[in-house]
């Protein structure tokens, strides 16, 4: 597919000299009603077109279909490459009498059927007084020419992006020609001259900016002759005049032949293809309770119907002959574009479905085609867009004789525009994929899934198009990434991993911290918060620390506490280079959570004699300024590492095929031996003996309460003496972690 | 995409290979060798591509339908039989119509053809083939381009030293551009030997069946994935782009939108499922929710993922990939200009997700959205008039209505430069103003002939009464109160 082809840019040209406001002589009587009325009323003449009027609106009729089915863009100029990606189609709108008269310009703003109107009705019809032999076509041509010189934005932006590869855009447009010819020399005039104009043009073009030299240019020459006349042009077929020029002529009369001539030309020109929905049910306007079967054709891209164009199902091509002298061939193989030339308008039959949906259709759709209805205003077609615009769909099947029903297409409708959805009707690579608890992370159940579908719902996009940068510059797009950096950098993705996210007390801290800015409030809240926890601990109220798997109560609470901050502190660090606030709030909490000197002293003499894994994570609190990374792993602390592997075995747990977790009953005293050798490098036979000789031994006994709190195996007596007098006892009940 | 073998069981397969000090291999071992490599590659890194096994000489045979189950694939290429010569273009046709009836003619499918290079003789080779192409009927057309997108493998167990011998090298590549020029033709390096056989089916797994691993981003939360079937490069404008955008390997899962388009399909190995993976996350959320996300898979070029269940209970993380380009669904805009939700005033989706920013409105309604006037058919025109003459009868009630249906009328006729019907249309409201019952209103009497009398005016094209943009107004007389207000639709 090319971006510049020849339909890039077309150029309508219409003839408006005298020998135009000639009738069609296609006579439309208006005066209807009176037969049912008073009698002895004389009916008003019938009126008929002028050949300016069937000119212009079967024009307007072609812009209609090719405005519906691709709509002028807005030029984003700060996408560059906005211009290499997107089909865009313009139109200029030309008018020739005694000199020409340009209606529209490349511009965007100018692609519309409306501000068309307005200026041809400013032009008025043909004044059939004027001198004919100042009046020409060929003003128009000429015209024509230059303007398909003229550079459009978007080939100016392309050039202009591509840089040093600019010789690509390629400058390529039709002429489309409307007129009233007199002879076929008069033809071959008319193509001699726009082949001069256009080897003048390339000449100037090739020294100018503005300009571009044509490299291809397709005339379309319609010559609209009178109902009753016998033509005096002949049809000829595309051909070849120069390397530049190719020209077809198309002879035609006035009214419905022309209109159904330029319906297609429109398909030929823009790709398109036709479908004709049949066994519309509707109400009849007399009789409200009985419906009839209409139908109503569509037009739409024709890659709508590539499952039908390849595999040659030309069976259900519908031969429409519409106009009446021309024969039909018959040959359905000729489907293509010869069938075409020859008068006859092909389209695809399909069959009106029940309307309903169901999603499961919706994941087998292959595309999306804009439609334009070829009878807009015909009752059937606007009741048929109208139940669409109102936000129904349809389905649409093929019509079989025999056999299941096949559903092919849908027509559904997003934000006022319609479109034929293709479905897929064959059988889809995609079926029996397999589970994604199957793949990596499948086996894993405390997912936060509720707190992800939260953290999406705050993460959603919505449409900024007057907006396009910041201040900081940036595109509505990327703040959306940035914002989900910002969100993401502490996000641990399983409940057990968090203490933080499971406390409805730490939420307004979570949610104002991911700010890009913080205000004054906003510090406050975040303080409040931090108050509000230091109170929570104070009063050792408890906290929804996971014990998934953890034997007995799980760590103690001061323990739970240190978790809990040292977490909330990972969170708070990861923004804390956002801004000042920011940073106010990590101070909050470390000035708030730090202990008086004397218990954190005695905390250490506690620690001392604890194994190895408090030291790691004290390098771990030196590492922790560098980066957030290693963070989450050194929040998992003695206990953290056996809760993980109690919990990794309570996953297993829960999915039927997996292995019988190795060890049911608690560990019990052993754990600390094991641990303790863990951290003293190599282990020898004999401990390695003992240990399993314990943990035997330990099944089959319940353990001493005390050797259970022990430190070192040493069990303080008469705790609960210390306990009445309001002494500390936490310290030995640490050891057993 | 799905592939076809198409393995040559034709006698010249039976050729032995000269091995020094082993036992003695035909060709067809060798071609055997190689596909084993292949099934057993697509067993282990390519499970969910279909497979189908068609044997051919004189006749073809479709000994495996499509299946991901590489056991029956393997079990009947170590059963295969010699049959007569080969018959290429009949063969052809066969996996034309196999995969046509199987995945219809939109699904891109692989054939991977195993011959020796020796493509026949007489009628039915592949030399007598090509050389009669132009001078057949419809009914009787080469089976290539297959009416599906396609990319074709010619793995030749021989070298190409053999094959330049004789025209069979001519004949494979036009049999390639033939079939529209997708995909490659394999000889075989050095010697007839495994190595070699093994060397040459490496070298089309690396370039037709090789697994596309990516990392799946949101923020700083990320994934290993594997996309199936893997996504292949987009060619968008030939002239202006002439390099085929490929999917970035690293993938911006970039924030969620509302729902529905194509297919791809993330699957990863057994390895590791008790570790946390972001994508099972996702996949819970988006399920849970009912919501899509946007990724990004290039510059400018997008899809979503969702979640997909079949039939069963089984459901995966789907992607769908959109046509490359800014805008591709229009109803979305511009991806471009989609930022977060906390950017805006107020949320867009409500307080209580009420409401929706979607789908974004195009700035022009089209033709069938807006009451457009086309008198193409005379109906249309006779419909339009009529209309004018059923509110001219009821006014003053409609007097906003007949006018509203007057202008339209009067724009386009002055549009299409249809004086006359301007014209008729003004007499024909005279003729109503006789016609009026005794128990009329007056003011319609009033309203009908200021109306046909404006009708005449524009129709002589005046430039004071013939504008575009000027609309007739109603006649302010003494009983409408001021300019038909009493009358509101």
């Amino acid at each position: 597919m090319k971006t510049f082809s020849v339909s890039h840019k077309t150029v309508i040209v219409v003839d408006h000299c005298p020998y135009m406001a000639e009738s069609s002589r296609q006579q439309i009587e208006c005066d209807m009603l009176t037969k049912s009325r008073a009698q002895g009323v004389i009916p008003l003449a019938p009126v008929s077109k002028s050949l300016w009027t069937c000119a212009v609106e079967c024009s307007m009729e072609y812009l209609r279909i090719l405005y519906d089915i691709y709509p002028a863009r807005k030029l984003d100029m700060s996408a560059h490459r906005d211009i290499l990606a997107c089909t865009v189609l313009q139109v200029n709108y030309i008018v020739s009498d005694s000199e020409f008269h340009i209606l529209n310009s490349w511009r965007q703003e100018d692609q519309s059927v409306q501000e068309l109107m307005s200026a041809l009705a400013a032009v008025g019809p043909p004044n059939p007084r004027e001198d004919p032999e100042c009046c020409s076509i060929l003003h128009g041509l000429v015209a024509a020419v230059e303007s398909l010189c003229k550079i459009t934005e978007y080939q100016h932006e392309s050039r202009t992006t591509l840089m040093d590869m600019a010789e690509r855009v390629a400058n390529r447009g039709r002429i489309i020609c409307l007129t009233n010819a007199k002879s076929d020399t008069h033809v071959r005039m008319l193509e001699d001259c726009v082949l001069e104009t256009i080897q003048e043009q390339n000449k100037l073009a090739a020294g100018s900016d503005r300009l571009m030299p044509i490299q291809q240019c397709e005339l379309v020459l319609v010559h609209i002759y009178p109902q009753g006349d016998d033509t005096l042009v002949s049809d000829r077929p595309k051909k070849e005049i120069s390397s530049v020029l190719n020209s077809e002529v198309h002879s035609v009369r006035a009214g419905r032949h022309l209109a159904s001539k330029l319906n297609v030309l429109v398909q030929q020109h823009f790709d398109l293809a036709s479908t004709t929905i049949t066994n519309i049910p509707m109400k009849e306007e007399q009789h409200a309770n009985t419906s009839a079967n209409y139908d109503v054709e569509l037009l739409h891209h024709r890659d709508a119907h590539i499952e039908f164009i390849k595999s040659g199902m030309h069976s259900i091509f519908v031969f429409d002959q519409c106009i009446p002298d021309c024969v039909c061939t018959g040959d359905l193989h000729m489907a293509g574009s010869t069938s075409r030339d020859s008068g006859l308008k092909e389209t695809v039959t399909l069959k009106w479905c029940t309307p309903r949906t169901n999603s499961v259709e919706l994941h087998y759709c292959t595309g999306a085609f804009r439609i334009s209805p070829v009878d807009v205003n015909s009752r059937p077609s606007s009741c048929l867009t109208n139940f669409l615009l109102n936000g129904r769909s349809v389905l649409l099947e093929q019509p079989r004789k025999s056999g299941s029903k096949v559903i092919s297409h849908m027509l559904s409708c997003h934000g006022g525009e319609i479109f034929l959805h293709t479905l897929n009707s064959t059988r889809s690579t995609l079926e029996d994929p397999p589970s994604i608890s199957e793949g990596c992370g499948g086996r894993v159940t405390d997912y936060r899934i509720t707190d992800f579908g939260e953290f999406m719902r705050e993460n959603r996009l919505t449409p900024f198009p007057d907006m396009p940068v910041d201040a900081a510059g940036r595109a509505p797009f990327e703040r959306a990434k940035a914002q989900l950096e910002r969100h993401t950098r502490y996000w641990p993705m399983i409940i057990s991993q968090t203490t933080i996210f499971n406390m409805q007390a730490v939420v307004p801290l979570a949610n104002l911290i991911v700010k890009d800015s913080m205000t004054e409030d906003d510090l406050l809240t975040c303080q409040k918060t931090v108050y509000n926890l230091v109170d929570m601990e104070r009063k050792n109220d408890p906290l929804p620390i996971s014990t998934v798997g953890s034997r007995g109560k799980g760590p103690k609470r001061d323990e739970q506490y240190r978790i809990m901050w040292n977490e909330l502190e990972t969170l708070v660090k990861t923004h804390v280079g956002t801004s000042e606030r920011h940073q106010q709030v990590l101070e909050c909490i470390s000035a708030c959570r730090s202990k008086p000197p004397e218990e954190e002293e005695r905390k250490k003499r506690g620690r001392k004699r604890e194994d190895k894994e408090d030291k790691t994570e004290k390098n771990g609190k030196e590492s922790e300024e560098k980066g957030w990374a290693p963070d989450s792993e050194r929040l998992k602390g003695a206990i953290e590492r056996e809760k993980e592997e109690q919990s990794e075995s309570e996953v297993i747990k829960d999915s039927p095929d997996s292995p019988e977790p190795f060890n049911k009953k608690p560990r019990l005293a052993t754990e600390e031996l094991l641990s303790l050798e863990k951290s003293k490098g190599p282990v020898s036979l004999l401990s390695l003996w003992t240990s399993r000789i314990t943990q035997a031994n330990s099944r089959k006994h319940q353990e001493f309460a005390g050797r259970i709190n022990s430190v070192n195996n040493k069990a303080e007596l008469y705790q609960h003496l210390k306990d009445e007098n309001g002494m500390d006892v936490h310290e030995n009940g640490k050891a057993t972690r | 995409m799905p592939t076809v073998v198409l393995m040559d069981a034709s006698l010249s397969m039976t050729r032995p290979v000269s091995l020094e000090g082993s036992e003695e291999f035909q060709r067809k071992n060798l071609a055997v060798h190689g596909l084993t490599m292949l099934f057993e590659h697509m067993a282990t890194n390519y499970r969910l591509e279909f497979t189908a096994l068609v044997v051919f000489s004189s006749l073809w045979e479709l000994m495996v339908p499509f299946t991901r189950d590489y056991n029956t694939l393997q079990e009947a290429l170590n059963n295969l039989e010699d049959y007569d010569k080969t018959c290429l273009e009949s063969a052809l046709q066969g996996v034309s119509n196999i995969v046509q009836q199987e995945w219809g003619s939109t699904c891109p499918c692989q054939v991977v053809l195993v011959t020796d290079g020796a493509l026949g003789i007489g009628r039915g080779s592949l030399r007598h083939s090509l050389a009669t192409m132009k001078q057949r009927g419809e009914d009787k057309k080469f089976p290539l381009p297959f009416p599906f997108p396609s990319k074709l493998y010619i793995m030749c167990i021989s070298n190409a030293e053999e094959l330049q011998a004789t025209d069979a090298m001519d004949n494979l590549e036009q049999l390639l551009t033939l079939s529209g020029g997708e995909g490659h033709i394999f000889t075989m390096d050095g010697p007839l030997c495994l190595k070699s056989v093994q060397a040459m089916f490496g070298k089309l797994i690396d370039q037709a069946y090789t697994p596309f691993h990516a990392v799946l981003r949101c923020g700083n939360l990320a994934s290993d994935v594997q996309v199936f079937p893997r996504p292949e490069p987009v060619l968008l404008d030939d002239e202006v782009d002439p390099v085929p955008k490929a999917v970035l390997t690293e993938a911006d899962e970039v924030g969620a939108g509302t729902t529905d388009d194509m297919e791809e399909d993330t699957s990863t190995n057994q390895m590791a499922g008790k570790s946390p993976n972001f994508c099972v996350l996702l996949h819970g959320s988006l399920k849970v929710e009912g919501m899509v996300a946007l990724v990004q898979l290039g510059p400018d070029w997008y899809g979503m993922l969702y979640s997909q269940a079949d039939s069963k209970k089984k459901s995966n993380l789907m992607m769908s990939l959109f046509e490359p380009g800014p805008e591709p669904l229009p109803w979305l805009g511009k991806i471009s200009q989609l930022g977060p939700i906390s950017d805006a005033l107020e949320n867009p989706y409500g307080e209580d997700d009420s409401k929706s920013p979607f789908p974004v409105q195009p700035k022009n309604k089209r033709s069938y959205a807006q009451n457009v006037t086309v008198w193409i058919k005379a109906s249309g025109l006779q419909t339009d008039v009529q209309k004018i003459l059923r509110n001219a009868r009821k006014l003053p009630e409609k007097t906003q209505t007949f006018y509203k249906e007057l202008n339209r009328l009067r724009k386009a006729a002055l549009a299409f430069g249809f004086w006359e019907l301007l014209k008729c249309v003004a007499e024909l409201l005279e003729r109503e103003c006789t016609l009026l019952p005794d128990s009329a209103h007056p003011d319609a009497a009033f309203q009908l002939s200021h109306a046909a009398q404006q009708l005449k005016l524009a129709s002589t094209g005046d430039s004071q009464y013939a504008a575009f943009e000027h609309n007739i107004t109603p006649m302010l007389t003494d009983f409408s109160g001021g300019g038909g207000g009493a009358d509101r639709m």
